[in-house]
């Protein structure tokens, strides 16, 4: 079975290389090892999103039962997203679970998680977190949103973000890590004062 | 031997089964004939005689594994006799209903055909094309597999009446993995990615001939998900049993599976009648979250009267002040009302009737009558079913009595009553132990009254017998004793069912009133 899914994955290169969407450099897929057992996909972030202009890294294993099992696939760049851990880059999709079919491919994914990026399931979440904030107080969730598109995977910057930079920027001064000032931030709605607490605490 | 002997060991050959004839009905047919419910009709319990069991016209078959797979063909067989439609379709549409034939019937005949079959994830078989699919095609043109992304020119295509083809290497690695990981086998969609067209059992097995393993894998899950879904079924729940039990009614009457246990049908607990399966529940809930501790604590404390704290005394006088720092209560523990009143009569309440400390202690005075009243039915409750734990010793003892027995020149067929009459007693000492829940939740009324003497005739009976099965035996006792024993099996046998029609009768005309407790 193993030997299958190494010819299906060789053929699956050539469909994502020759795509259309690859044209337009909207999705991307390389080799990480040799062995064709982990690869490297890419996706840009859909436009009128708050990860439009981003480009963010996956992290792709196939399995020996490939392709008759889901790939596992998580997100290598950080990124604010209910449905995506902000911690490890787990995501929450159904195709990638029950859902998956065999005649799927790493295409059909990459294309699948990209559209989850314009179109997010707050009440089905992958981080709880993100959910109750994208959920309560949205203005905030696209701030930051936006702001980690930005400050993470190389997005647009936006009227806000030397504000945002400031405050993670008075953190670091504390001698916090960047990516622990832009977490407790990002969590505590960008209150300075609760953000520090958290971490000293 | 005289003629009594004789005469004993027919009425004992009657009751031979151990178990009352409904509990043993070798009628298969029946269940061809008899629509699946059953409802008796009124006033039946009263006018027509009865076999050892009136209660409805409850029957059971058990269903061995080989037997289930001809007994589902059985039901396909006969809606298609309506339908003439390929058995492997017309199984999912079956179990799309549950293995409901009348529902299915009734929604086939009566409603929106196109959304019956979208709904059962099946191809509407009426308007499938011509081209006859499922049967393997080769095709002279390439056409890339979207499995495995090759050219399939020399492999055969296989697939559903979706049309989405894939070649057999492919199909073959994707059964093998859903038949493998799925618990249903009955739900695998087409591969194809938005189709969600159900796999029948026509390409499982054209396409795993040569996989006899992955076949028999999918014929168990078949047979699993079969039993799981129709109503009138259920599995043996005895560990590595394979046995199935039909019936006629969900009713909660305990059924005897092929290989000895006895359970409930409808909840597949160990049978518990007579109590019903609500009450054999919450039974079950209350003796767990009622634990020995739990009796302890009521037992040895009271309860602060202010903060309901729990508080054990161990010494000192009877001024208590509660330690909870944020209630600090002054009470006195003899009667719980507040210490103020108490002035200076430290070692001495003189304050029984104050109004305020008579609303405490009626208050723990009910908790202690209900834990009494628990207390009196959990214990006598617990007592039948140790009893019933030496089940195992007892009949190694009775081998043993049955063996002298012989060697005192009793034939081995004659020893045979001291073995059915260990059976009667269990069977007494399990309805026994479940009367007593039974009462535990039944409002005191005149029918109460009856029950609970059929019960005390019962366990005297019971007790009784018990202790005749305890005696040596020598050979000047041995046909006197043999005459005690099965005579007062008999009886016990009969009082049980004596006990049970009148519960039963009282379920049918609704006399029981139950307090939830």
């Amino acid at each position: 079975m193993a030997s299958l899914a190494i010819q299906r994955v060789k053929r699956e290169f050539k469909e994502v290389v020759t795509s259309s969407e690859a044209e337009n450099s909207q999705i991307k897929l390389e080799m990480v090892a040799e062995n064709l057992k982990h690869l490297q996909g890419e996706i840009k972030g859909p436009p009128d999103t708050p990860f439009e202009g981003a480009t963010f890294i996956l992290d792709i294993l196939i399995p020996d039962s490939y392709p008759f099992n889901p790939p596992k696939v998580k997100f290598a760049t950080k990124i604010w997203h209910p449905n995506i851990s902000s911690a490890t880059g787990a995501i929450c999709l159904d195709i990638l679970k029950d859902q998956w079919a065999a005649a799927m491919t790493l295409r059909t994914v990459l294309l699948s998680i990209q559209a989850l990026l314009a179109s997010a399931e707050p009440d089905d979440p992958q981080d709880a977190v993100v959910a109750k904030q994208y959920k309560e107080t949205p203005e905030i969730y696209h701030m930051t949103a936006k702001f980690w598109a930005e400050f993470f995977a190389g997005g647009n910057p936006s009227s806000y973000s030397a504000d945002l930079r400031q405050k993670v920027k008075s953190l670091c001064d504390m001698g916090i890590q960047s990516l622990d000032a832009v977490r407790a931030l990002s969590h505590y709605n960008w209150d300075a004062t609760t953000a520090v607490e958290s971490i000293f605490s | 031997m005289s003629d009594s002997d004789y005469e004993h060991d027919d009425e004992d050959k009657d009751n031979d089964d151990d178990e009352p004839d409904y509990l043993s009905d070798p009628d298969d047919e029946f269940f061809d004939q008899v629509e699946p419910v059953l409802k008796p009709p009124p006033g039946l319990m009263a006018k027509e005689p009865r076999g050892p069991m009136g209660y409805l016209d409850f029957k059971f078959t058990c269903i061995g594994p080989d037997e289930l797979m001809s007994r589902m063909h059985d039901i396909v067989k006969q809606v298609n006799a309506i339908f003439e439609l390929p058995p492997c379709t017309t199984r999912i549409l079956l179990s799309h209903f549950n293995w409901d034939k009348e529902r299915l019937l009734e929604r086939f005949y009566d409603g929106n055909q196109e959304k019956l079959f979208k709904d059962a994830h099946i191809v509407n078989p009426f308007r499938q094309a011509r081209v006859p699919v499922g049967n393997s095609t080769i095709l002279s043109v390439d056409v890339i597999c979207d499995i495995c992304l090759m050219e399939t020119s020399h492999k055969q295509l296989e697939g559903l009446e979706c049309h989405h083809l894939f070649c057999i290497d492919c199909w073959r690695n994707y059964m093998r993995t859903r038949i493998e990981d799925s618990g249903n086998a009955l739900a695998i969609p087409c591969p194809h990615g938005k189709c969600d067209i159900l796999v029948n059992e026509n390409i499982v097995y054209r396409v795993m001939q040569p996989f006899p393993d992955v076949i028999r894998r999918f014929q168990y899950l078949s047979a699993q998900t079969f039993v799981q879904q129709h109503k009138l079924m259920k599995w043996c729940p005895s560990p590595g049993c394979t046995f199935a039990v039909e019936a006629n009614s969900t009713r909660g009457v305990p059924v005897m599976c092929n290989c000895g246990y006895r359970f409930c049908f409808s909840c597949s607990s160990p049978a518990h009648e007579p109590v019903s399966c609500k009450y054999f529940q919450l039974w079950v809930k209350k003796c767990e979250d009622d634990s020995e501790t739990a009796h302890w604590i009521h037992a040895n404390t009271k309860q602060c009267p202010k903060c309901k704290a729990t508080i054990e005394k161990s010494g000192g006088c009877n001024h208590m002040v509660c330690r909870n720092v944020n209630c600090k209560a002054d009470f006195c523990w003899v009667c719980l009302g507040p210490w103020e009143p108490h002035g200076s009569s430290w070692y001495n309440c003189n304050r029984y009737n104050n109004s305020n400390a008579k609303v405490a202690r009626d208050g723990q005075a009910q908790h202690r009558q209900a834990l009494e009243r628990y207390l009196f039915y959990y214990n006598r409750y617990v007592n039948h079913m140790k009893s019933l734990k030496f089940e195992d010793k007892l009949y190694a003892q009775i081998e043993v009595k049955m063996r002298d027995m012989q060697k005192l020149g009793l034939a081995w067929i004659e020893t045979q009553f001291l073995k059915q009459a260990v059976d009667s007693l269990c069977h007494c000492r399990n309805t026994l132990m479940y009367t007593y829940v039974f009462a535990f939740f039944l409002t005191k009324n005149n029918h109460s009254i009856l029950f609970e003497d059929n019960q005390r005739d019962l366990e005297m009976a019971t007790e009784t017998l018990s202790e005749y099965l305890e005696r040596d035996i020598n050979s000047d006792s041995i046909s006197d004793t043999k005459v005690k024993v099965q005579d007062k099996s008999t009886y016990c046998e009969r009082r049980r069912q004596v006990l049970l029609d009148y519960v039963y009768e009282g379920y049918e005309s609704d006399i029981w009133e139950f307090n939830m407790m």
